[in-house]
């Protein structure tokens, strides 16, 4: 077979690929900003309901972390929202942790993402089982007891998920701690 | 020490817990189709544990040089063209196309490679090989991989090669597993009596459908065994410097 | 050409029930399993389908006389990853949450046997609108089947259909958890194959029925 053949039974599939590219780059064009504002806004929705007092938030300037700053309707800064992740009972779990202004005091915790198990664990999302950790004192690890939490820093585990209980409130303290690391050492603005 | 925990621990979750078949439901089509033979099963098992991690080699440079975000190749080039150029180049758009050429490329290579130097091996798996471009196992470990490639954009849990090579392998493996099990299994179906609408695919569903029920008994055995093997890193975090609490 | 074969209206019938892509040809079992446990996934993967085999139908019709042969299958390949691209940018764009929930199973259509057989039997023999109508009839019967089992999966899982859209809870919520609870094992991985596995069954059954009859 002479080579001048390949190209000549080839041209539809090259034309087509040039087409294709063209196409494919135009709905990359029109389309990217506003997945790039989907996926801003799945964590930017929520911080009005991990902060309180805040009506709106805009990621903040942390180096090489992710943080959110939640501002109230005035512009002053009322906390901040820290995305957080780590191994669940089932898979990764992707967490969002509301602090307030100072960083000594959660003040809300989401779960963005989770495939923990269906009617167990999967309760990690109820929101009565997570308004447990607002409120809690930063200064001391939250700890998971199976039993009515006694100390302030205490939460009760989900019935039957302990696992998962245990892996969020991990997530929280590492991702807390490494936080208030970072903000008293000024690296947060 | 951590760095095998870490591997250890990626293998079983891929292989056994998140098993491609019984958890994510892909390569669905030869589990059913091609499950009627211990050995044509095996030998489609092998040869998509071959491909698989050819393809996710191959898969991983490409995404890791061309694809991602500001990857290293494409921004060369880019710069060539335009020195002064600005802003961080992305042609993660092509992926899913470049994915599929890719698979169908890695399949024809291996088949030609292993005709011509492992006759053997030919013989065990060799005539799956046409059949397996379109298997899903592949495509969907390539795309899991390319959540996981590091580049300029936000990558949660960024994967080396070395780990897209173990996932890809333990995902191919999960899926030899599945298809051996359900291969044995109906070869001894075929002495039963089974009901005749469900005779073939249907009954192969339910076998399946019982099987994933006891793969669910590995689930949270990662968790388990990553504290056993990486002993507490987290817990008690020592606080410094903490600015006063709120009043 | 495009007289020979079946007309527009036949292969739109026969997409629906005869030659149903699930039920009948067993054809694209990994989306039919996974994107069920919600009449949402499951309505939105049809949409997805319908899209991208009707544009990939539509265009491999169009140039179904210059089609080489032994390249007729990488053209399939590459118009269908294309359009399957588009597909997934849409979804992301307009549809985050089921985009998040579908996850990689939307680019998976790519390797979707329905689409290429559709594109191979169909497409490149017959008229634009006999692949159009086709890719329409191919798509409601694999809406029909994954709407069958998603139906089961959701009402007794989680007591709801449509439950993130519409709201709809067939089982009454107030039912205390003594009486009925939802069937977890039914959101679970094994509840897919065991109800597909009866649907099967049960389509071999009523087929086998009607034909006595």
């Amino acid at each position: 077979m002479k080579k001048q053949n390949y190209i000549a039974d080839a041209w539809l599939v090259i034309l087509l690929s040039l087409l294709f590219g063209g196409g494919l780059a135009g709905v990359q064009a029109s389309l990217k900003p506003r997945i790039d504002a989907n996926k801003l806004g799945d964590t930017l929705s929520q911080i009005p309901a991990l902060v309180p007092g805040s009506t709106r938030g805009e990621k903040a300037d942390a180096g090489e972390a992710v943080v959110y700053k939640a501002l109230d309707a005035a512009g002053a800064t009322t906390g901040w929202v820290i995305p957080a992740s780590g191994q669940g009972f089932a898979d990764r779990l992707e967490l969002l942790i509301g602090l307030d202004a100072t960083g000594g005091r959660i003040t809300g915790l989401y779960v963005l993402d989770q495939k923990e198990t269906p009617g167990l664990g999967d309760n990690i999302t109820a929101k009565a089982w997570r308004d447990q950790y607002a409120g809690k004192a930063t200064d001391k690890p939250i700890v998971v007891r199976k039993t009515k939490p006694e100390a302030p820093n205490e939460i009760q585990a989900i019935t039957g998920a302990t696992i998962s209980s245990d892996s969020v409130t991990a997530i929280a303290n590492a991702a807390v701690a490494k936080f208030r690391t970072d903000l008293a050492g000024g690296g947060i603005h | 020490m951590d760095y095998l925990a870490t591997i250890l621990l990626l293998a079983i979750s891929t292989a056994l817990i998140n098993n491609m078949v019984f958890h994510f439901f892909v390569g669905n089509c030869p589990f059913i189709g091609v499950s009627r033979k211990l050995d044509t099963a095996f030998g489609m098992g092998a040869a998509v544990t071959f491909v698989t991690t050819i393809a996710a080699l191959l898969s991983w440079l490409i995404t890791w040089a061309v694809l991602a975000p500001g990857a290293p190749l494409t921004t060369w080039v880019w710069h060539l063209i335009r020195p002064d150029a600005k802003g961080v180049v992305d042609l993660s758009i092509l992926n899913y196309v470049v994915y599929i050429f890719v698979i169908a490329w890695a399949v024809q290579l291996v088949e030609m490679y292993v005709r011509k130097f492992f006759p053997a091996l030919y013989k065990a798996f060799g005539v799956f090989l046409p059949l397996i471009t379109t298997n899903c196992v592949i495509l969907f470990v390539c795309l899991e991989i390319m959540k996981h490639v590091p580049s300029a954009g936000d990558v949660p849990d960024p994967w080396g090669l070395d780990k897209a090579l173990i996932y890809a392998f333990c995902a191919g493996l999960g899926f030899l597993i599945a298809i051996v099990i359900m291969a044995g299994m109906r070869e001894e179906i075929e002495h039963c009596d089974v009901p005749k609408p469900l005779q073939g695919p249907g009954i192969t569903l339910i076998m399946a459908g019982i099987l994933s029920l006891a793969f669910l008994g590995f689930t949270g055995m990662d968790s388990n065994l990553a504290k056993i093997l990486k002993p507490a890193p987290t817990p008690a975090p020592e606080i410094k410097a903490a600015p006063p609490p709120a009043s | 050409m495009s007289n020979d074969g079946p007309t527009p209206l036949e292969r739109f019938v026969q997409g629906i029930i005869p030659e149903n892509p699930v039920l009948r040809q067993v054809l694209g079992i990994c989306p039919t399993l996974a994107v069920t446990n919600t009449m949402e996934g499951a309505m939105t993967m049809t949409g997805a389908v319908l899209f991208v085999l009707a544009c990939a139908n539509v265009l491999i019709s169009l140039i179904r006389g210059m089609l080489k042969p032994h390249l007729r299958i990488l053209v399939f390949t590459l118009t269908i990853a294309a359009f399957v691209t588009v597909a997934d940018r849409l979804l992301a764009a307009f549809m985050y949450d089921m985009s998040k929930q579908l996850g990689p199973y939307i680019p998976l259509i790519i390797v979707n046997c329905i689409i290429i057989a559709r594109c191979e039997i169909c497409a490149a023999k017959q008229g634009v609108w006999t692949a159009f109508s086709d890719a329409v009839g191919q798509s409601l019967g694999f809406g029909l089947a994954l709407g069958c089992i998603a139906t089961v999966r959701e009402v007794l899982g989680f007591g709801t259909w449509f439950g993130k859209w519409l709201g709809w809870h067939v089982i009454p919520a107030s039912i205390p958890t003594d009486v009925w609870s939802p069937w977890v094992i039914m959101v679970l991985p094994p509840g897919a194959f065991l109800t597909l596995g009866l649907l099967l069954g049960a389509t071999n059954w009523m087929t086998a029925r009607t034909k006595k009859a």
